[in-house]
Formats: C-alpha cells, sequence, structure tokens
C-alpha cells in the first residue's frame, strides 16, 4: 500500500488538539469597552444615541441638523438601534467607561442607572440656567427626580391606550366608551367574535403596562418603588382566566399571535384589538389593512382608569466631559418650536407647551392620539408614576416570555406565575 | 532520542524535549538565538493567545466565582453560582435544548455531508461546480444575514409553510413561531451547511485505494457492502475528526438560534430554541450578571470537555488507523 493511502494519525491528533484550544475561546465572554470622544480647539463634540428605527433618525437628523446651526461650536454624533439592542450596547459602553453624552431613557432604566451612578445629575446646569424646567406640560419636569436629583429631561408623553381595528368593532356594532367596565369589554370581544369570527383581543397576558393598569384599578400596582406590588395568588387569577378567555376564542390563537411577529396581532388581522401605548397607533396604520383607532382604556367602577403618563427622555451620562453642553443640547431638543414640528409624536405628545402648540397634527393618526391625551388628561383619571425599581427591565422580559410560556400551554398559570415570582425575585436582588 | 544540530535529522525534536542537548557553548548560543527568533516569529500569535485568549480566560475563571454585574467591583461569592444554576429550570431547559439540537443536528448533518460526498467523489464531468455549489452555503451560513433569510424563508405564510399547507396538507403554521417546531428550522439551518465537513470527507474518500474496491468487486460485493466494509473503515479517522469538530461546532451554536426567534423572541418563544449560550448571553448581556454567566461558560468547557474525552476514548471500538504504512 503506497503513502498516499495513509491517513497520519498524529495530524489528526494536532488537530484535535487545535479543535480543544478552539474550545477556550468559549470561555470568553466578558470584557469591556474602549474608545475616545472627539473634541478640541474650541469644537466640542457630543454624542447622542437613541432606539429607534429610520424615520425616527430622519427626524431626530434634522432636529440635529438645526441645532448645530445655532450653536456652530458644538456637533452631535448620533447613534442609533432598535430598543433591546440599544439598552445591551449602552450597558457595556456605561460599563467600560464610554457612555455616549446623551441617551433617550425611559422610567423602567431611571432607577437602574441612578443606582450604578451612571447618570448626570442636571439641577446644577438648570440654576447656570443651561437648561429651563419651565413650561412643561402636566407637570412632566417631575417625572425624573429621583431623591433630589434630575436625572432626565421628558421629550414626550403617552399613555396606554386600547388600539381597535375600527372596521370589526363597526360591523360587530361595539362602541368603547370613555368609564366603560371590563364586563362591558368582555361583552364587546364575545359580540365581535360571534359577528366577524375574529378574536376580539390579541391576548394581554405578558403586557405588564396593562396588568399594571389593571393593579392600580384595585388599589395596587405592578411595582412599588422597592419590588413588585402584587401577590403571587394576583397573577394565577388574572392567568387563569385569560388561559380560560383564549380557549373560548375570546382571545387570538397565541401560536399565530407568536408567528406573525413582529407584527402584531391586530394589524395582522387575527385580533380586533390590543392594549398598547398611544403612541404606538402609528406603527398599525403602516403594518394593517384596515383602519385603527385608540379606545379609552376599562374600568371596574367607571371611573379609574389607572392610567399615568409615561414618557420618553433625555438623559447625560455622569462621564461626560461637556455637562454644560449636554444640557444646552437637551435643552433645544424640548423647548425649540422647530424641533417640535419636525418630530411630531413620534416620541408621545410634545412634553413643553412650546413645541405641543407649534405642531398641528394634520395626519389622522397624530389627530386621534392629541384628541386621546386631551381627553385623559381633562377626564381627571391620571395618576403620578412611580420610577421602577432597578432590575424592572429584566422583570419584564421575564413576564412577556412566561406569558407567552402560559399562552403557548407550555406552563399552566400556576407554573407560570411561580416562575415569574422567582426570576423576579433574582432580577431585583442582582440588580441593586 | 539523541539528535544535534550538526546532524539534523528529519524529525524534529517535539516542544518541550528537555533532553541534555551534547555541544559547544556557541552551537548552544547559536540555537537560543535560533529560539528566540522564533518567538519572535511567534510573537504575533502569542500575544493574540495571551491577550485574547488565555488573560480573558483566566479573568472569567475569577468572575465565575463572584457575583459581577459590571458595574460594581466583582464580589467573591464561592460557588454560589455554580449552585444556583443547577437550581434554575432555565439552565436545565437550556441544556435540555442544546443536547436535542446536538444530538438531532450533528449526526443529520454528517449524514448529509458523506452523502454528498460519496456523489462528488466520483468522476464526472461538471464536478468542480457542483464541489463549490455545495460548498457555498457553508461559507456563508454562519452569517447574520443568512439566519434572517431563514427566519423569513420559515415564517407564518412564507415559502416553507405555503409548501407544507399545499402539498402535505399540513396546515400548522410558520416554523419561526412555534414552540414546537422552530428547533428543527435551527436544525435544518444546520444541517444546509455540511459543506465543511464534506470537503474533509472528500479528502478522506480520495484516499481510499482504488485496488480494495476492484478486490471487493471481484469477490462479489455490492456497493452497500463495499460502502460498509471499506469506505466506512478506510475513513473512519475523518469521519472521527468531523464527529468531534461539528460536536464542538453544535454546543457552541449562538448567532443562528439568537436571529431566528426574531426581535420581539430572542431564543425563541417559550424558550424553544434557548441554546446554552443564548441563555449565556441572555444572563451575562441582559441582565448584566457577568459572574453567572462566565460560571455558565466554565460549565459548558467543562461539558464539551468531557465529551470530547469520551469520542476519543470510544475510537478505539470504530476507528482504524493505519499505523503498518510507515
Amino acid at each position: 500500500m503506497g503513502i498516499r493511502g495513509q491517513v497520519e494519525r498524529r495530524t489528526f491528533l494536532k488537530a484535535a488538539g487545535v479543535t480543544v484550544a478552539s474550545l477556550g475561546a468559549t470561555a470568553v465572554g466578558c470584557g469591556g469597552g474602549t474608545g475616545g470622544s472627539g473634541g478640541g480647539g474650541g469644537e466640542v463634540t457630543i454624542r447622542y444615541a437613541w432606539w429607534g428605527a429610520d424615520d425616527r433618525a430622519k427626524k431626530i437628523n434634522q432636529a440635529i441638523a438645526l441645532f448645530e446651526k445655532k450653536y456652530p461650536k458644538i456637533k452631535v454624533k448620533t447613534d442609533f438601534q432598535p430598543y433591546a439592542d440599544f439598552w445591551k450596547k449602552f450597558n457595556t459602553q456605561a460599563a467600560g467607561g464610554n457612555p455616549p453624552d446623551v441617551i433617550q431613557n425611559a422610567v423602567t432604566f431611571l432607577r437602574k442607572y441612578a443606582a450604578r451612578n451612571v447618570l448626570l445629575d442636571l439641577n446644577p446646569q438648570v440654576k447656570e440656567g443651561n437648561l429651563s424646567t419651565q413650561g412643561f406640560r402636566a407637570g412632566l419636569e417631575k417625572f425624573a427626580e429621583i431623591d433630589g436629583k434630575l436625572l432626565g429631561v421628558p421629550v414626550g408623553s403617552n399613555s396606554m391606550g386600547y388600539i381597535i381595528d375600527e372596521k370589526l368593532y363597526e360591523k360587530a356594532g361595539v362602541t368603547p366608551e370613555f368609564g366603560w367596565t371590563w364586563n362591558d369589554w368582555v361583552a364587546g370581544l364575545g359580540k365581535i367574535k360571534e359577528k366577524t369570527g375574529v378574536a376580539g383581543d390579541a391576548g394581554p397576558s405578558g403586557i405588564m403596562y396593562y396588568y399594571d393598569l389593571v393593579l392600580r384599578q384595585r388599589g395596587k400596582a405592578f411595582f412599588t418603588d422597592k419590588g413588585l406590588g402584587f401577590e403571587e395568588s394576583d397573577l394565577v387569577t388574572e392567568w387563569t382566566e385569560a388561559m380560560k378567555r383564549t380557549r373560548s376564542g375570546l382571545y387570538a390563537n397565541p401560536k399565530r399571535v407568536e408567528q406573525l411577529k413582529p407584527k402584531s396581532a391586530t394589524a395582522g388581522g387575527i385580533s380586533a384589538g390590543e392594549f398598547t401605548w398611544d403612541n404606538f397607533s402609528v406603527r398599525y396604520a403602516a403594518e394593517g389593512k384596515s383602519s385603527y383607532g385608540i379606545a379609552p382604556i376599562p374600568t371596574i367602577d367607571g371611573r379609574k382608569t389607572g392610567q399615568y403618563l409615561g414618557s420618553l427622555m433625555l438623559s447625560g451620562t455622569r462621564r461626560t466631559k461637556h455637562p454644560k453642553e449636554v444640557a444646552t443640547f437637551i435643552n433645544f431638543m424640548v423647548h425649540d418650536p422647530e424641533v417640535g414640528r419636525i418630530m411630531g409624536y413620534d416620541r408621545g405628545v410634545l412634553a413643553t407647551q412650546k413645541q405641543f402648540d407649534a405642531f398641528e397634527p394634520t395626519d389622522k393618526v397624530s389627530k386621534q392620539i392629541a384628541a386621546y391625551e386631551t381627553k385623559i388628561a381633562q377626564s381627571g383619571v391620571l395618576e403620578p408614576i412611580t420610577p421602577h425599581p432597578a432590575g424592572s427591565d429584566v422583570v419584564e422580559t421575564a413576564f412577556m416570555r412566561l406569558a407567552t410560556e402560559l399562552s403557548l400551554g407550555k406552563a399552566s398559570p400556576g407554573e407560570a406565575a411561580q416562575k415569574f415570582f422567582a426570576e423576579a425575585k433574582t432580577a431585583l436582588s442582582t440588580s441593586d | 532520542m539523541t539528535h544535534t544540530m550538526e546532524t539534523r535529522q528529519p524529525r524534529p525534536s517535539p516542544p518541550g524535549d528537555r533532553a541534555p542537548r551534547p555541544g559547544s557553548a556557541s552551537q548552544r548560543s547559536g540555537r537560543r538565538r535560533e529560539n528566540l527568533a522564533g518567538y519572535l516569529f511567534m510573537s504575533p500569535w502569542l500575544a493574540g493567545f495571551l491577550l485574547l485568549t488565555a488573560g480573558p480566560m483566566a479573568v472569567s475563571l475569577y468572575f465565575a466565582f463572584t457575583d459581577y454585574n459590571l458595574f460594581d467591583a466583582p464580589q467573591w461569592i464561592g460557588l454560589s453560582n455554580f449552585q444556583e444554576m443547577f437550581a434554575d429550570p432555565r439552565w436545565q431547559k437550556s441544556v435540555e435544548v442544546t443536547t436535542k439540537y446536538v444530538v438531532i443536528g450533528t449526526p443529520l448533518k454528517l449524514a448529509a455531508a458523506l452523502g454528498v460526498a460519496l456523489l462528488l467523489a466520483q468522476s464526472r464531468r461538471g464536478q468542480a461546480f457542483y464541489r463549490a455549489a455545495f460548498y457555498a452555503p457553508s461559507l456563508i451560513g454562519a452569517s447574520v444575514s443568512i439566519a434572517i433569510v431563514w427566519r423569513a424563508l420559515f415564517t407564518d405564510g412564507a415559502i416553507v409553510d405555503r409548501a407544507q399547507t399545499q402539498f402535505f396538507g399540513l396546515n400548522v403554521g410558520g416554523w419561526v413561531g412555534d414552540p414546537d417546531w422552530i428547533l428543527y428550522s435551527l436544525v435544518a439551518l444546520t444541517v444546509w451547511q455540511f459543506g465543511a465537513p464534506m470537503v474533509i470527507f472528500l479528502a478522506g474518500l480520495k484516499q481510499v485505494p482504488r485496488e480494495l474496491y476492484e478486490a471487493a468487486a471481484v469477490d462479489g460485493a455490492g456497493p452497500l457492502r463495499r460502502f460498509w466494509n471499506i469506505t466506512l473503515p478506510m475513513i473512519s479517522p475523518v469521519l472521527f475528526f468531523n464527529v468531534l469538530l461539528e460536536t464542538i461546532h453544535s454546543f457552541q451554536v449562538f448567532g443562528s438560534a439568537y436571529i431566528l426567534g426574531g426581535q420581539g423572541n430572542p431564543c425563541g418563544p417559550a424558550d424553544a430554541t434557548l441554546v446554552y449560550t443564548c441563555y449565556l448571553y441572555q444572563q451575562g448581556f441582559e441582565n448584566s450578571r457577568m459572574g453567572f454567566a462566565s460560571a455558565m461558560a466554565w460549565m459548558l468547557l467543562i461539558a464539551v470537555g468531557l465529551v470530547t474525552a469520551v469520542l476519543f476514548w470510544s475510537q478505539k471500538r470504530w476507528v482504524h488507523y493505519e499505523e503498518n504504512a510507515r
């Protein structure tokens, strides 16, 4: 037998050795980020990062162009990702000591990053006159104040609403009105199912902010400032009822809901409505074929909805070398009327009166949002919001995931609720 | 082992050989210089290894015994991470999903690779083109874009959904959103990337001496028998190598699993594609629990090391090396 027919044992052992070494790479998963921030020569560059998509990017770039024209010595570098990726990137950057100077922020993350000493207290900048807290609507300027520190400035406000497929509601003859009760709502779902064959709701089990409203109507809340504001038994009851409605077809087939993602069930035509933030209604018109409206939140007593204003905000980071420029930039973004005209209701209804007045909604969706927000503000149902405890972002993810396990039949209401409380406990205790 | 610089023998001394070397001082210094040059040439690789692999590994080993959230200094907590891990239902789930993926995916992938290699080993016109064509998926398969395309293929109302409804009357919807099916679309993705093992099989098949087949054919052995009694034993070292490599690779699957679930559901609906690394990533980068994630990484290293050891041990039962042909 010739040499060519020989398979060298050693070659294989060596190759196998290389393989084993390549295993080592598995164990390497952690590291910090490094990088430099620019600036110099009288010109200052600040970095601004936010989550969103292309349409928001276009608007923000327009607003920044305006800012740079007015403040030629400050340059703004932008960076954006989808929501989940944004926070992962920011987390890594912040841990590595190189976070962007300005970020888009939300109430879920305030305490988390306050506890980690990542956010810039803007109060000194307010005192120096670089940032104004005057002229905000509905007390929004207090929104991001934690332990006497001003950790963010709202750019817009939004609240939970019930997005409905207007055509299906009309066909079934159901008209939601302010002050309608949960019984009215369930009866409506049944009527829609009966008359149109489409499920009434997409299934709210995984929507933390929906459940928060339900709890608030009963005098509880999803979060206190330290932990969870409800009991495991509350959740078991809620989820047991939800499974009944899923089985009877009042809620859409969960498998189909999953398969439709990232499109929402209502835009995908397999349910007549779902709970979500009112400014998200923009998406439905773009994604779906029907026409969509915002209905009020059902109540227990015909009055209390448990609603509060949520908000996106701009925060500075503590490590920034240019706190003054950061404050100047934020000030411009929240107060300049022209910026309000450019941004519209993309990040909620504009937070300052000046911007709110400057933007006149012309399209149907923006008009609906404005009308809805005005109505709930006038009806006096709005409650103050509690900034969520550190770790609440992890809790929300777990809530969503376990609700999916529940609705797909992979866990019973009892099991899912038990898992949720266990995971929430870990998340809240390890995030301090 | 005796050899000197003057009479260089064809077989170089293995690394780490500490046998005393005869020779004058100048020869020794010459050797030292040569060593130095050697290390110098190695230095980029060495630096890369120390800084990017060994260093982080050591740090990660330390983190495994700490509570570390990226922001505050790590706190030593002993074996707590490991204790928590074993009690964690999601960790157990991730082990289950990964095992399933490895056990189903790897054999299918290797079978596909060997099958196609057998076809491509025959001399036929245009073989070079076919080889390139079948190898191509492996070049792009690990990329993010392919995972996205895969998601689009298996999503609701997409081509796979329509095909299964039309041709098989199966109305199960898209695989991607279905916790009972999504893992199989992930397996399909890995099977489709059989190019790398295929090329190795091909090289192995080319080395099987023709004489053996001719002799067997004369004795009246059919194609199946020839495959079973000649091809398989002759390529068993190649097969072993592929099994080893693909098993290790499968344990490390991440990107495709992460993307396939989609934005709302990284790692799949109801944790259906929660492969081990996906959970590790969630704990590390979403929950900021780098200590726990490091502990998980080391657990994976140990587990894959054990599996590798078992495979090596098993080879004496089924892998045939030709030691005589020296």
